[in-house]
């Protein structure tokens, strides 16, 4: 700190320079000060009588005042206020330094604020205190409580710390670093022995780093003139420690929180990705859902979709041959080739029924026939295989129907179910059933097929209409004839016009026309079962008659 | 020549902290100036010609950006480098700086390290 001068007090715009001067106005004095060296500071050289009188500061002769009047008044006047103008500074330079600090402590709060890592929290709390504390070299060491063991998240300055050896000394800095004291070392003998410091260290001093009553660790500056350090930096050091540890600890407490939320999370989607194969996220959707959590008792959607069954026939034989695992295994095996092709397709599946699918096709209802036809196709490939195997072979009946159908969520608040209610279910579950009475693969209603836009890619043939039990409507069933293999495909094709010949007059109830008809089909395609049916039924009326009120119309009174 | 450096701050604590910062400049025999409103320091700036002005924005009779736009824009006395002192959080637009014509903004609470280095390099002194 530089002293005040004679010449800074007198200085221009000084107040004692106004006020001396507009006392020498209103006085018959005339003076003229000068500093030690007798350069003049204030006033003009007098010819009268000279007086003179030192102007002093800590006893030191700093100026002198001379004139013909009041110089001693003046000197004294002068050194008084020179002796104020110390304090004063001496005071500014205090307030300089705790400002200075509180600048330091402010700056690095806001630093703080700006990283939540540990690591970068340690490195940026080092760096603040080597910069605001002069130090040749720091590390700050931290007790990792899980491991039992020293981590040095940061260091910097020169290579005065071994890093190794004090990491190796851990019980020694638990004694005298990691006590949660703070001091400036005064014999660091100790640590040169054990290598931990190198030889030029003349000084050190470390903080504590605390939680509560929790000690994490410490700074440790080092420094190689002596006597580095004073009582304001230990006191600046410890402030910093403190400040840095609450930032560390919170975040590793953030660390850690979103180390278990990610973990959570994860656990979360785990169980997602099950439950979303046993509730298919499109039912979700299709509730307006984004998510099986979101759907509650009661939710429901109203919507037109193409309902497909299929089931394994004659299950109950084939299964009798086989051991229960052995079932289970077949009946997973056979929904493992049809679920792709119903997705594949843009269905899903509602429910597995043992060997029955019951599948949604929201979008199209063609998507639900060429559903159907793939996995016939998808069934006389597994067939071909189970052939060579030497197995039984496998028939599959598929019906479908289209119509409004509700998908909600029934049951109680303990027990949630995703369930589809509606007619349209129960009538495609039946023209599925109908399938193993007019022996046939693939059925659909008129309904359904009203809506495919490309019928004429299909071959089709009408199969009448029947009333289902329980129901006053009658229904159209049609046979979709895809999926049958090439050849015997390519045999029925050409029975189709007259097939259409048969069923008008067995509608029209001209039997023996029908029968011929049907005949000749079967004598063409012995492998026509549904012709085979509807000839035996021409028989069966023409022997016995057709009730008076006879349509046509087939009532399925079984299910 | 002697140079000088004119601390404008209505808080006299403030001034006197500058003018604590920047002691060690005197050893180059700068001297220091002060002013407790822009009135002041505008007729200082304009009898002493200052090579620096610390001024602050928020004064009462003349604030500092209307000190700077006299010094600047009316007296055009361009040698004097103006360092404009806001508070944090009352930091105004470049452009309206830029208007007055202030060489340079620093905020309060100031940093009196980047104080004295800036008032070093204005002075050329190293």
């Amino acid at each position: 700190m530089s002293q005040p001068t004679l010449k800074s007090l007198l200085s221009k715009r000084s107040e004692i320079r106004t006020w001396l001067e507009s006392w020498l106005d209103n006085t018959n004095a005339a003076i003229i000060v000068t500093d030690d060296q007798n350069n003049d500071l204030f006033g003009a050289a007098t010819n009268g009588e000279q007086q003179a009188a030192t102007v002093t500061l800590n006893d030191e002769i700093v100026g002198y005042v001379k004139g013909n009047n009041s110089t001693a008044l003046v000197a004294g006047l002068l050194s008084i206020m020179l002796n104020k103008e110390v304090e004063k500074k001496k005071l500014g330079s205090e307030v300089l330094n705790i400002y200075q600090e509180l600048n330091v402590i402010y700056n690095f709060s806001e630093k703080l604020t700006k990283t939540i890592d540990p690591d970068v929290i340690a490195q940026l709390t080092l760096e603040q205190a080597i910069h605001s504390i002069p130090s040749h070299s720091g590390v700050i060491v931290l007790w990792d409580q899980e491991h039992r063991q020293l981590m040095i998240p940061a260091s910097s300055g020169e290579p005065l710390f071994n890093e190794e050896r004090l990491r190796g000394n851990s019980e020694l800095l638990l004694k005298i670093g990691l006590s949660g004291q703070s001091e400036i070392v005064s014999d660091v003998s100790i640590l040169k022995e054990k290598a931990i410091i190198q030889n030029n260290v003349s000084s050190l001093v470390y903080a504590a780093m605390k939680v509560k009553h929790r000690i994490m660790g410490a700074i440790i500056l080092a420094g190689k003139n002596t006597e580095q350090y004073s009582a304001a930096h230990l006191k600046l050091l410890v402030t910093l420690a403190l400040q840095s540890s609450t930032a560390i600890e919170s975040a590793m407490l953030y660390e850690k929180n979103l180390r278990e939320v990610r973990e959570r999370e994860e656990a979360i989607l785990r169980i997602h990705e099950v439950t979303k194969k046993f509730v298919p996220n499109e039912f979700i959707r299709s509730l307006g859902k984004e998510s099986l959590t979101d759907v509650r008792l009661g939710d429901q959607v109203e919507k037109i979709v193409t309902v497909l069954f299929t089931d394994i026939r004659d299950f109950t034989n084939l299964s009798e041959k086989m051991t229960p695992e052995e079932n289970f295994r077949f009946v997973s095996s056979f929904n493992a080739r049809l679920g792709p092709i119903i997705r594949l397709n843009r269905g899903f599946i509602n429910q597995y029924l043992g060997d029955s699918i019951m599948a949604l096709f929201p979008e199209d209802p063609e998507d639900a026939l060429n559903a159907a036809i793939a996995m016939q196709i998808a069934v006389q490939e597994l067939n071909a295989q189970r052939q060579s195997e030497g197995l039984a072979l496998i028939r599959a009946g598929i019906g479908m129907h289209t119509g409004p159908l509700i998908m909600g969520i029934t049951g109680d608040e303990h027990r949630l179910d995703a369930a589809t209610i509606s007619d349209t279910v129960n009538t495609a579950a039946r023209i599925e059933s109908l399938t193993k009475y007019y022996r046939c693969s693939i059925l659909l209603s008129g309904d359904t097929l009203q809506l495919i836009k490309n019928s004429n890619k299909y071959q089709f043939r009408n199969l009448g209409k029947v009333l289902l039990k329980g129901k006053n409507n009658l229904l159209s069933i049609v046979e979709c004839m895809n999926g049958n293999p090439a050849e015997k495909l390519e045999k029925r094709i050409t029975t189709i016009p007259r097939f259409a010949e048969a069923m008008n007059n067995y509608l029209d109830k001209r039997f023996e026309n029908a029968i011929q008809l049907f005949q000749d089909i079967i004598d063409t395609d012995p492998d026509d079962h549904t012709a085979g049916i509807f000839m035996e039924k021409a028989l069966k009326y023409l022997e016995n008659g057709a009730p008076e009120n006879w349509t046509g119309t087939e009532e399925m009174l079984n299910k | 020549m002697e140079q000088k450096i004119l601390i404008v701050d209505d808080e006299a604590h403030i001034r006197m902290l500058i003018e604590q910062t920047l002691e060690e400049l005197e050893d180059h025999g700068v001297e220091f100036l002060t002013a407790e409103n822009g009135e002041i320091a505008l007729e200082i700036i304009q009898e002493e010609k200052p090579d620096l002005v610390f001024l602050d924005v928020m004064m009462p009779k003349m604030n500092g950006m209307e000190v700077c736009r006299r010094v600047k824009k009316e007296l055009g006395m361009h040698n004097v480098f103006i360092v404009l002192l806001t508070a944090k959080g009352q930091e105004m637009d470049r452009q309206k700086g830029q208007e007055v014509g202030a060489d340079v903004y620093m905020t309060k609470p100031f940093d009196p390290e980047a104080i004295l280095k800036k008032a070093r390099q204005v002075l050329n002194l190293t």
